[in-house]
């Protein structure tokens, strides 16, 4: 057996040997994925919406009716004027301010145009957008209805039929998850290994390696391939709760979830090595990883959409694998994609995996 | 070359600095096969930095030095096949068993495998430790730590072990244990380079060298030392020599 088949087998040991880290090994996917799609929800309920009626008629009420039915909607008074409703808003007692002018009833029923104001709060811009967003279909809808109904009407309004590929529903979930299993890798895949290593510089057993014929690179790979497996072992988790909680079913293979998932570990693996081998104590390791973590996390996709950023910083997306890795999964969970249709990612994410392992293996300096 | 002996380290203008601070300045020795070599001296007086150097673990600042005949700066990794290193910080696998850490170092310096469970029952033996075979590592006393951590600094048979303070915080009567296993291991022809500050224990040495400031100051055998400075003891000639250092202990 090689150095690199003992240097493995003690890997092995001393994490079972560990009473703390496989319990997070577990723990760490498992309530990762349960908690946080129920708690995070980016669903949009209960807008408080102040509505000014100014018109008063039997149109304007079935209008408020209609809203208020919808359920996304709490109504608070908004009082008599446009002014003391935006008052309310300032002082955060409402989201939204929603106007209703006089004569919109005269004004339908000569077929004349009429104007409704929307006034959303953007300082919690999720929720003063997709509100928003409600609130203004209720009322296209509404509109088209008294058009269909026989009103006579100036224009006839256009009508938009919005469909959804992929996620039909526009499920929040189905956008989360997939986040979430990349979310469970990053720190997996990242964070043992580093902690692996300086753990052994903190304790000293690091030197008695040194100062052995052991091949850097043995040393490196027996961490990179060992933390690479446990990352399997969390990622799989991921994937059954996916599939039996969420009901998330991947349309492509597994063979491309599970080999990018083993590529993207190798970089994960590598990098947290070149971490370790210039940080001395655990606190410094903890730091800078997150750091970095922080930025995979934030920059490359997982919750905001790469496109929606600056042009400078979608170019910094290039240099960061995760985008790849979160290009192929959700790709392949939500599209079907395969091998063929994901070259491009595939290439890019194993030229990061090859270059930060040799890098690590350079920046590890058994003499200094 | 002296006296038709064979050098095993010799060492010549050996200079460590780091930053304005020279730890290790300008030494020169060379130590023969199959003797034990005391390296003396004070708490800093720069034994570790010389040994690190000696073992390939750092790069010196200046000079030349060949251990078991590989060049220490272009063939450190050679060097480290021929050698047995015993930190002053105890440095094994504490999450792991007795037989654990010798399988594994057993393992990376190549011994075939049913030479190396020979070789570790051996050890145990010669330590009674056979009974801790899977006892975790952590949960063993100082003493037998330290008798472990040589076990397995000679799981090899190297040809030079080197020992780093090995007796640091154990009783007299398990220093003198400690050395019995020094001398079994040198009778089966390992040379022994020995650091430490019990200036008794240099009586066990065939020469020793005196380091005060980061030189060495002296290099003798302990009798001719003795004469030479007109001492009783060996701890009375570190006394003459150390009046001169400047580094507070």
């Amino acid at each position: 057996m090689s150095s690199f088949g003992y240097l493995f087998i003690k890997e092995f040991k001393q994490f079972a040997a560990n009473p703390f880290m496989p319990v997070v090994l577990v723990l760490l996917p498992v309530l990762l994925m349960l908690v946080v799609p129920l708690a995070a929800n980016m669903e949009v309920r209960d807008v408080r919406l102040a509505v000014v009626d100014r018109d008063r008629s039997a149109l304007s009420g079935q209008l408020v009716d209609r809203i208020s039915s919808s359920g996304y909607f709490v109504l608070v008074s908004g009082g008599d004027s446009y002014e003391e409703a935006i008052g309310k808003l300032g002082r955060g007692q409402a989201d939204i301010v929603f106007e209703i002018p006089r004569g919109l009833e005269r004004a339908v029923g000569r077929g004349e145009n009429a104007e409704v104001y929307i006034a959303a709060n953007a300082v919690n811009s999720t929720k003063g957008t997709i509100g928003g967003g409600y609130l203004s279909s209720i009322v296209m809808e509404f509109s088209s209805e008294i058009v269909s109904a026989g009103h006579r009407s100036a224009i006839s309004p256009l009508d938009i039929v919005p469909q959804f590929r992929y996620n039909p529903g526009l499920e929040y979930k189905l956008f989360m998850v997939p986040a979430l299993m990349i979310v469970v890798i990053v720190l997996v895949g990242g964070f043992f290994p580093t902690l692996s290593i300086v753990s052994e510089k903190e304790s000293g057993t690091i030197e008695q390696i040194n100062v052995s014929p052991v091949r850097k690179r043995d040393f490196i790979l027996s961490k990179v391939v060992f933390y690479g497996l446990l990352g399997i072992f969390a990622f799989t988790l991921a994937i059954l709760i996916a599939h039996f909680v969420y009901g998330l079913a991947a349309h492509g293979g597994m063979p491309e979830i599970y080999v990018s998932a083993m590529i993207f570990l190798v970089f994960m693996g590598g990098f947290g090595l070149i971490i370790s081998n210039y940080s001395e104590t655990m606190l410094q390791a903890v730091f800078l990883m997150l750091f970095f973590v922080l930025i995979f996390m934030l920059m490359s996709g997982i919750f905001t959409p790469v496109s929606s950023m600056e042009t400078w910083s979608q170019y910094v997306t290039y240099m960061l694998p995760t985008r790849y890795f979160v290009n192929i999964l959700r790709a392949v969970c939500l599209k079907g994609s395969h091998f063929t249709d994901l070259a491009f990612d595939f290439v890019m994410l194993s030229v990061f995996a090859v270059v930060i392992n040799i890098i690590a293996i350079v920046t590890y300096r058994k003499q200094n | 070359m002296m006296g038709g002996e064979v050098n095993v380290i010799e060492v010549q203008h050996l200079v460590k600095r780091f930053g304005e601070f020279t730890a290790v300045d300008d030494i020169s020795f060379e130590v023969r096969k199959g003797e034990i070599f005391g390296f003396l001296g004070a708490n800093g007086a720069g034994k570790t930095t010389a040994m690190k150097m000696l073992t390939g673990l750092s790069f010196p600042t200046s000079g030349e030095g060949h251990v078991a005949g590989f060049d220490i700066w272009k063939e450190s990794e050679q060097i480290k096949k021929h050698i047995g290193y015993m930190s002053q910080k105890f440095s094994l696998y504490g999450d792991l068993t007795v037989s654990d850490n010798m399988e594994l170092f057993a393992g990376i310096y190549g011994v075939p495998r049913h030479e190396a469970a020979h070789r570790i029952t051996e050890l145990l033996d010669r330590l009674s430790l056979s009974r801790e075979r899977n006892a975790l590592v952590k949960d063993l006393p100082q003493g037998w730590k330290q008798k472990l951590a040589f076990s397995v600094s000679i799981i090899h048979s190297p040809g030079i072990v080197f020992l780093d303070e090995p007796t640091g915080g154990v009783d007299p009567a398990a220093r003198r244990q400690f050395w019995e296993l020094i001398y079994e291991a040198v009778d089966e022809g390992i040379t022994a380079f020995v650091t430490t500050h019990y200036m008794d224990e240099a009586e066990y040495c065939n020469r020793i060298s005196m380091m005060v400031d980061g030189r060495i100051d002296a290099l003798d055998s302990p009798a001719a030392l003795k004469t030479r400075y007109g001492a009783s003891s060996i701890a009375e000639v570190f006394d003459i020599l150390a009046r001169g250092a400047k580094r507070a202990e």
